[in-house]
């Protein structure tokens, strides 16, 4: 079958305080639909109203409550005329003693320093590239904030200005660090470390979530989820900063090695692995200068190497894994990113057999094969 | 200026560096198994999902969500409108449709007329006379009033001339047909197919009330709205064969990179397609010609997606003079090969093929 139909899915949003102020406001608009509503809609989407404060879904402008006891945290607004707390974001209600707040279901980026960032260039300026690293403001990227060609680190000269396109142009990938961010909150990026710079021999694919941005509150939320049913807590999946936000792991199925980059700021790029030191030993009697020059020659080109089939299979695989992660909230890191890869090579296996001719459409993990690679990364050890 | 204001509406769209776009060009370049970088097949589909009959006010709507978060509503309202006879003499102007039913021939009171389906698309971003939009309208609506095609003569079931037929009362009155089609996200890849799949199951889900009145006087309905008929004929009737009723066209887009089809590409597939075709199909429910194909080809549209494709829209024609090079991006040229072509309609259009295979998922869909 070449088309799946899925019936639309009723999402229960947990319970969610009624509020009479609101209803009040609203009641001359929506007096007309009433008995459409009522009609249309599944009994389940009714107001379900709890005497408790739930961690439903709330979305801006509703007030949360109106009991004076809570003080309103990040993410919520209280008139002052009132003592009502109203969210002013979409997102999950959160109490910590008598601090209520409202962490948002996505939210953009907020640059740190020190953090590893997958950006996209979108402007080229006569002396710095302008980056979309998914923040609120595009990054900037000096001239003087990357590897010059011709050695170590030399000071940027008039001809480098010149030929500032031959580095990087528009719609360049670049892996980059945070090297400082702005009043504004707008950040700026340098690449001067043979680790960084273009991006190459891989696909991109950019994931939503909370990201990096509420680091602290995502890791507890995915112990959280860990112990809870899969895709019960929307909204806390997204890459969170960690230990180690790119590696490399051997791929099975004959995919050689891959590289995984995850950008803090939910932007990820997987790669065949290249051994650029592996390149430069053939040529053993370069002097290190001239091996330095042979790095930074080979980090701003386009060109990609050969890459066998096997890995762009295990490529859109790993790609496909993490979609799948993020489709159900659970945090992209290495561990579970490495886990659903091991999980769909599994769920693969033993699917196997079932459906012989729908052979070409495997790598596709969608429904029942990404309930099983869930279920796998969460409880399986 | 239209351009530039087209570019900053559609600034979301990724601009992809040349080693992406080359990653993905050889990728789904590979003979016989392109790697497409979600994983799909050729042929297979983004899962959907899909509801009809969700607006109370029309006579019949649908829901559809692609997997990616784009959906679409589509509201179908029918209006009982006076047949305007005007003398042949005016005959001459008969393709001005800018005067609404105004032009109606004697022979467009019993066959129908196109202009009595209208159409508006509404997409995010783009003002309602914005190009993409009414391009995409016109183009749904001409294979829908096409679709009438040579069935003329199949005329014991009620859907003689197809759609336009149908919305003929009596020689004096006829339905209108206001089609309103919701994009009610971002266009986060071409939304033809999105919103051709969601029109036709709107379409499927029309009713329109059911006739008292006979004959040449004036229209009078049956207030009963359980008894109201199906725009299209539902396969209430176990005996007739399914295949040969009448639907609504459905327009897919298929794209070619190498000698590869690939069926509902993604934006980043888009931009890297060597050739982007839309193909406008339905049912054949011509029984008399007794051919073996199921479905009928009612228009194709070329590189309808260019401002979204990398290839053949650069202006430097001295890079053709370049050689290739392995790994690196080039734009392609030149036009679309006839066996690839060939390959593109059939893939489609074959019985059991991916065109069959959508029009019985969409039928599949339950009318609430």
């Amino acid at each position: 079958m070449a088309i799946t139909i899925l019936p639309p899915v009723v999402e229960d949003l947990g319970p969610y305080q009624a509020d009479s102020d609101s209803d009040d406001s609203m009641s001359d608009i929506s007096d007309s639909d009433v008995d459409m509503d009522s009609a249309s809609r599944p009994q389940k989407r009714a107001r379900t109203v709890s005497k408790k404060l739930g961690d439903g879904v709330v979305i801006p402008g509703q007030v949360v409550t109106d009991d004076p006891q809570w003080m309103r945290g990040h993410g919520t607004y209280i008139n002052p005329l009132s003592t009502s707390i109203i969210a002013t974001v979409a997102g999950n209600v959160e109490k910590t003693n008598k601090l209520l707040s409202v962490r948002p279901l996505r939210a953009r980026y907020n640059p740190e320093i020190g953090d590893l960032v997958v950006g996209r260039i979108v402007e080229v300026q006569s002396k710095r590239w302008k980056v979309d690293i998914a923040a609120p403001l595009l990054a900037q990227l000096p001239l003087s904030a990357i590897n010059l060609p011709g050695g170590i680190l030399r000071r940027r000269t008039s001809t480098d200005e010149l030929q500032i396109r031959t580095f990087f142009s528009e719609g360049d990938l670049v892996i980059a660090e945070v090297q400082s961010v702005h009043q504004d909150g707008s950040a700026s990026l340098h690449t001067r470390s043979l680790e960084y710079g273009k991006l190459r021999n891989g696909v991109f694919l950019a994931v939503t979530g909370t990201g990096g941005s509420k680091a602290g509150s995502s890791s507890k939320g995915g112990s959280k989820s860990s112990s809870a049913v899969p895709g019960a807590i929307p909204g806390i999946g997204g890459v969170v900063r960690s230990r180690r936000q790119r590696w490399s792991l051997i791929a099975e199925n004959g995919g050689g090695e891959i590289d995984v980059v995850l950008g803090v700021n939910g932007y990820i790029f997987i790669s065949k692995h290249v051994d650029n030191a592996a390149a430069m030993t053939n040529t053993d009697s370069v002097s290190h200068n001239r091996m330095e020059e042979l790095v930074s020659s080979t980090i701003y080109s386009s060109q990609n190497d050969e890459i066998p089939m096997q890995t762009r299979r295990e490529i859109a695989r790993l790609s496909q894994s993490i979609q799948v992660l993020v489709q159900h909230g659970v945090r992209v890191d290495e561990d579970t990113v490495t886990k659903a890869y091991r999980a769909s090579l599994q769920v693969d296996i033993e699917m196997g057999d079932d459906d012989e001719e729908e052979d070409e459409g495997r790598e596709y993990l969608e429904g029942s094969k990404a309930r099983q690679i869930i279920e796998i990364v969460l409880h399986g050890k | 200026m239209s351009s530039q204001r087209q570019a900053s509406s559609a600034a979301q769209v990724p601009h992809l560096s040349p080693a992406e776009l080359s990653y993905l060009y050889t990728s789904l370049a590979l003979p016989q198994n392109p790697i497409r970088p979600d994983g799909r097949s050729p042929t297979q589909f983004r899962p959907l999902s899909a509801e009809s009959n969700i607006l109370p006010g029309t006579n019949g709507s649908a829901r559809i969500g692609f997997a990616d978060g784009t959906q679409a509503i589509v509201g179908v309202k029918a209006e009982v409108e006076r047949t305007v006879l005007i003398s042949d003499t005016l005959d001459v102007d008969q393709d001005a449709e800018t005067v609404e039913g105004a032009e109606e021939s004697a022979s467009a009171a019993t066959g129908g007329h196109g202009s009595w389906v209208q159409m508006s698309i509404e997409i995010p971003g783009f003002r309602d006379d914005d190009a993409l939009p009414v391009f995409l309208a016109e183009m749904l609506r001409e294979s829908l009033v096409g679709s009438v095609g040579g069935n003329e003569d199949n005329g014991e079931r009620h859907m003689a001339g197809g759609l336009k037929g149908r919305l003929v009362i009596n020689k004096r009155w006829h339905w209108r047909l206001y089609i309103d089609v919701l994009l009610l996200s971002q266009p986060l890849s071409y939304p033809l197919p999105l919103l051709s799949l969601t029109t036709h199951l709107a379409l499927l889900s029309t009713k329109l009330p059911k006739l008292k009145s006979t004959g040449e006087e004036d229209p009078f309905f049956d207030d009963d709205w359980a008894a109201a008929e199906y725009l299209y004929p539902r396969s209430s009737t176990i005996n007739s064969n399914p295949s040969q009723q009448v639907r609504p066209p459905v327009t897919l887009l298929v794209i070619s990179v190498g000698e590869n089809v690939i069926f509902d590409p993604s934006r980043e597939e888009i931009a890297v397609a060597d050739a982007v075709l839309a193909i406008s199909f339905t049912r054949n429910s011509d029984s008399d010609t007794g051919t073996d194909e199921p479905l009928k080809l009612l228009l194709t549209q070329r590189g309808i997606a260019n401002s979204e494709t990398e290839n053949g829209n650069g202006p430097d024609s001295a890079a053709a003079a370049e050689e290739e090079t392995p790994g690196v991006w080039r734009p392609r040229r030149g036009g679309i090969k006839r066996s690839v072509l060939a390959e593109m309609m059939k893939t489609a259009l074959k019985k059991g093929g991916v065109g069959e295979e959508v029009l019985a998922g969409l039928e599949g869909v339950e009318v609430a």
